[in-house]
């Protein structure tokens, strides 16, 4: 397939219309993020956030994304303390070609555990991903409403 | 039946057709994913308010029913005095969330607050607790279904939205594209027959010649 045009200049109106269109929808879907930068700091722990008077993480666009005190408590009952300083919030969802199965990010063995806990089955982590089904993602999504968040990687459409 | 899009039938064009075309169902692709993932929390945001609400009733009519007894063990002026004393602020923190790419509210009412618990409890009865009680759990379902209904009409309005570009997208734009290419494409395979049918024409002449 040919690649879309790199040089601004040389695009039609129609072109460029459909190339923001693409952009906005890739930043719409993909502005409930937390920072990258801010991923692997103290502030997005578990643990950090039970303290908080205001549990949230600062998302992409600058928004803030607010965490329910339930839901956390509900997280650090199912963890000791070192898992919970560990779990970064909130969990990424990433969405795969495959429209019947998602993947959630992980960067270590508590998601797993979060994972299988709140499913009540077992879950296994390959490369970085923990491989879930629609009805199960529902109910992950049922259960941690604001600690989850959907991630749309711009190489599933590649 | 899609239209052809107006172009000059040239090759360039033809590369720009494709680029479009390319182009376009990525962002087909991107939205419908989105569309997917909407409609599930569509779904489930409808059965969840469907749930609190009856929740909410159950709550409400055993609230009032315990409220009647305690009125008609204290009497209505005891009650009211008791009652005056129980007014404190309710403390409901409001947030956003996220819900691929939508702003939707989140209300949590703040800590174990006991609003109703501020009567003297050696003058009045166990009734009126139990109509306390059921007025704190009757109060945390009203947050709860405020922030589902909200989050519903929100959801609702989404998709509405993503549905019209899903659709401009498959029933116009790509066919568009798809149609004009064709169009193009047998417009230069004319040309190519044409030009041969032509050189054998001038060989023949040639040879006459």
């Amino acid at each position: 397939m040919p690649e879309p045009l790199q040089n601004e200049a040389k695009q039609s109106p129609y072109e460029k219309m459909l190339q923001d269109c693409l952009r906005g929808e890739l930043r719409v879907v993909n502005t409930g993020l937390p920072q990258s930068q801010k991923r692997q700091s103290k502030e997005n722990k578990l643990f950090y956030l039970l303290n908080e008077k205001y549990p949230h993480v600062v998302c992409n666009d600058g928004s803030t994304h607010f965490f329910k005190k339930s839901e956390l408590e509900y997280l650090a009952s199912m963890l000791d303390t070192d898992e919970q300083e560990t779990l970064p919030l909130p969990m990424l969802i990433e969405l795969g070609a495959n429209q019947a199965e998602a993947a959630i990010i992980c960067e270590g063995k508590v998601e797993e555990k979060v994972i299988s806990k709140a499913l009540n089955m077992p879950v296994t982590c390959e490369e970085r991903r923990i491989r879930i089904y629609k009805p199960q993602l529902a109910l992950l999504r049922r259960k941690f409403k604001t600690t989850t968040v959907y991630v749309f990687s711009p190489k599933i459409v590649a | 039946m899609p239209e052809l899009i107006k172009v000059r039938p040239t090759k360039i064009e033809l590369v720009k057709l494709k680029r479009r075309l390319s182009l376009s169902q990525r962002v087909q692709k991107i939205v419908k994913d989105r569309l997917s993932i909407l409609s599930m929390e569509f779904l489930q945001t409808a059965r969840d308010t469907v749930e609190a609400k009856r929740k909410l009733l159950d709550e409400l009519s055993k609230l009032y029913k315990a409220l009647s007894v305690a009125a008609g063990y204290h009497g209505y002026i005891a009650l009211e005095k008791e009652l005056i004393a129980t007014e404190v602020d309710l403390k409901v923190t409001a947030g956003l969330g996220n819900i691929a790419g939508v702003r939707i509210p989140s209300f949590e009412l703040m800590g174990n607050v006991k609003p109703m618990k501020g009567y003297n409890l050696v003058d009045t009865s166990s009734w009126l607790d139990r109509a306390a009680q059921l007025s704190e759990e009757s109060l945390r379902a009203i947050i709860e279904l405020a922030e589902l209904q909200r989050n519903f009409e929100l959801l609702a309005m989404e998709i509405n939205r993503t549905k019209r570009i899903t659709n401009a997208l498959e029933y116009i734009v790509i066919p568009g594209l798809q149609v004009t290419i064709k169009y193009l494409n047998m417009k230069f395979e004319e040309r190519d027959r044409e030009e041969k049918a032509r050189l054998k024409r001038v060989k023949v002449l040639v040879a006459r010649g």
